[in-house]
């Protein structure tokens, strides 16, 4: 029997049992709906955390004080004094000239005023090697340099937030507007006074940020603790009031050895030279980037998990439902297979055919759940889910591919049942 | 063509018991022949026939089709021989009722193989050989019972048997349409087509050149 003719065949059966087909059809279609949702989520997930590390740089750790955990006990309290600071960073940077940068940060959380302007905003104490913490912007001005650390220089960088090139639907209802963002965008800040907390500052720089869909920063989400302005971190030491989470030090310290491989040797390293620094009385943690990105996608993983198992359950139970109909099928159709048998058909051939008949039914609800699901992913994607924006061309036929592989799988035992079948007793069946 | 040594067959019944519906057939049919076998109802008539027609296992003796020993033969090489060399008519047609005539006919043949245009023509012609003309896209459902016999006769012609096997072919039919199919059946063999036929109309085996009676399982001629 050729592979067309019985395509037709079961073609034709599938559609003169309409009810029952549909019903098969719909749990595949969610199965298949939920495998290519959670496929994108899959793709959207590793496609970022490569685009961040690619943002990153190989070889990026972060050295930041341990948060939260029990750090209340009486050992704890006595052992964790000290804070890292401005100088380990530099002492970093010294005891090793190779690492490709050595930027620390201090994040303030201050009281912007310009004109009519008054917001409260973020603004991280950098040194010039923050430039090479990820570089995305075209830059109107100057940025900050030495000098500007040395003299303690009252100046700072606004950041200007890129927009987007398609505004999705969803900004227009969920996006807050940002007051400072929209003031500067209608005023020309360069060259221009600014007041931060209690001093004036002397705005020297715009670095403009490119549009959100071209930000691989923002791919990895967007935080409250993104930095609105830059300023020396000398002069945000001394100077600049505002609320910050590191008390007389700094908040991190953000390294690039430059080469992956290396990473793990200067953990140690610096981890060594911090520690005597500070006599052992410092409780602090180097994560590399790695570890970073896996925790920010925690998260993302479990919704990922939870979908999958839905779309397994789904496909599972479109699996029980074609073996169903398939052994269904076999009992009102013995006589037919009786025919079929006493004509000249073999076992293979009537097993064959009526798995091909379970695959087209998988295939039938596959292309149905694409149908859906496509939809379905669109309407996400317009509404502003930027993974759903992700969904890639063979997604849709990995999805198809698991439904007819969920037809072929439930088939084989009803069909082999249907194969074992008497000829002479299915022929006298009624 | 057909030569049955000691045929036996038993069908099991309950645990150590078992009904033995042929109790060593001996029995030639040559090439060209028309076999009439008649007898009582349960005297294991159909049991012979299937087992001559390959859809059934002899329990016991041998069985040379053709000069070759297919006792033994297992599923894939009876079915195929099956395919090849032999040609089903039931009483009850045995038409699968969604395929048009031209389908039933057909299918035969795309087990085979052959191209599907090939075997439409063909089928066309066995359809109008059997007096099925303009009929070819009716299901057996919108056809009379004649001449859906003439379908399962067209379609047991499909792969030009060697042998046709008719288990009560006019069994479901009025006396006129039966003499019919009669006619239809003798035409063929006098083509040269070897037949065997059940039967118990004894004016239907009169109509064949030998009578073979079965009684209880076992053949007196």
């Amino acid at each position: 029997m050729r592979l067309s003719e019985a395509v037709r065949t079961g073609t034709l059966e599938i559609f003169s049992h309409k009810m029952r087909s549909f019903l098969t059809f719909f749990s595949i279609s969610i199965g298949v709906i939920s495998i290519m949702y959670s496929l994108t989520l899959i793709y959207a997930m590793s496609s970022r955390s490569k685009k961040a590390l690619e943002v990153a740089g190989p070889g990026r750790m972060t050295v930041a004080m341990k948060r939260g955990g029990n750090s209340e006990s009486a050992m704890d309290a006595k052992e964790a004094k000290a804070v890292i600071t401005l100088e380990d960073a530099m002492a970093v940077r010294r005891e090793f000239p190779e690492l490709y940068m050595v930027s620390p940060g201090l994040k303030k959380w201050v009281e912007v005023s310009h004109g009519a302007l008054n917001d409260e905003k973020v603004a991280e104490g950098i040194t010039p090697e923050w430039k090479r913490r990820g570089w995305v912007y075209k830059v109107k001005g100057r940025f900050l340099n030495q000098h500007d650390l040395d003299t303690y220089a009252r100046v700072c960088v606004i950041i200007e937030d890129g927009g987007w090139m398609k505004k999705p639907k969803w900004y227009k209802f969920y996006g807050w507007r940002d007051k400072f963002q929209d003031y500067i965008k209608h005023n020309d800040m360069l060259g221009q006074t600014i007041k931060l907390g209690n001093n004036l500052y002397t705005v020297v720089g715009i670095l403009q940020e490119p549009p959100a869909e071209k930000n691989p920063k923002y791919f990895m989400g967007v935080s409250n603790w993104d930095p609105s302005l830059l300023v020396p971190i000398t002069t945000s030491q001394r100077f600049l009031n505002g609320w910050a989470w590191s008390s007389g030090g700094v908040d991190d310290i953000t390294i690039d050895t430059g080469k992956e491989a290396t990473i793990n040797a200067y953990k140690r390293k610096i981890e060594k030279l911090i520690t005597a620094r500070h006599g052992g009385r410092i409780r602090f943690e180097i994560k590399d980037y790695r570890e970073i990105i896996k925790e920010r996608l925690a998260d993302k993983q479990r919704d990922m998990y939870t979908v999958l198992i839905i779309g397994a359950i789904a496909i599972l139970a479109g699996g029980i439902g074609i073996m169903n109909v398939t052994l269904a099928t076999i009992y009102s159709r013995i006589k037919e297979i009786g025919i079929r048998r006493a004509i000249g058909a073999t076992r293979g051939d009537i097993m064959g055919q009526f798995i091909i008949e379970a695959m087209l039914i998988g295939f039938f609800g596959g292309v149905a759940g694409i149908l859906l699901g496509m939809a379905g992913i669109q309407y996400l994607a317009s509404k502003g889910d930027t993974e759903m924006m992700l969904l890639q061309w063979w997604m849709p036929f990995a999805a198809i591919f698991v439904a007819v592989l969920t037809g072929f799988l439930a088939s084989l035992y009803p069909a082999y049942q249907a194969s074992k079948l008497d000829p002479v007793e299915a022929l006298r069946y009624e | 063509m057909i030569k049955c040594e000691n045929l036996e067959k038993t069908y099991p019944l309950r645990k150590g018991q078992g009904f033995q519906a042929l109790k060593g057939i001996q029995l030639n049919i040559g090439r060209g022949e028309f076999a009439a076998v008649t007898g009582p109802s349960g005297c294991g008539k159909s049991t012979l026939l299937n087992i001559l027609g390959l859809l059934d296992n002899p329990g016991g003796g041998r069985y040379y089709f053709e000069g070759r020993d297919v006792s033994s033969f297992g599923d894939p090489e009876r079915s195929r021989l099956r395919l090849e060399a032999v040609g089903f008519v039931f009483q009850s047609f045995n038409l699968l009722p969604r395929f048009s005539s031209l389908e039933n006919v057909c299918l035969p043949m795309l087990y085979l193989g052959v191209e599907k245009e090939e075997a439409a023509a063909r089928a066309l012609a066995l359809l109008e050989k059997v007096g099925l003309r303009g009929k070819q896209d009716n299901t057996p459902l919108e056809l009379s019972g004649g001449e859906r016999q003439r379908v399962g006769i067209a379609r047991a012609l499909a792969n030009d048997p060697r042998l046709l096997l008719a288990d009560e072919p006019t069994g479901n039919l009025d006396s006129r349409t039966g003499m019919e199919v009669m006619d239809l059946l003798r035409s063929l063999n006098a083509g040269g087509l070897t037949i065997i036929m059940v039967t118990h109309d004894q004016a239907l085996a009169r109509a064949a050149s030998r009578t073979i009676r079965v009684r209880d399982g076992r053949i007196e001629e």
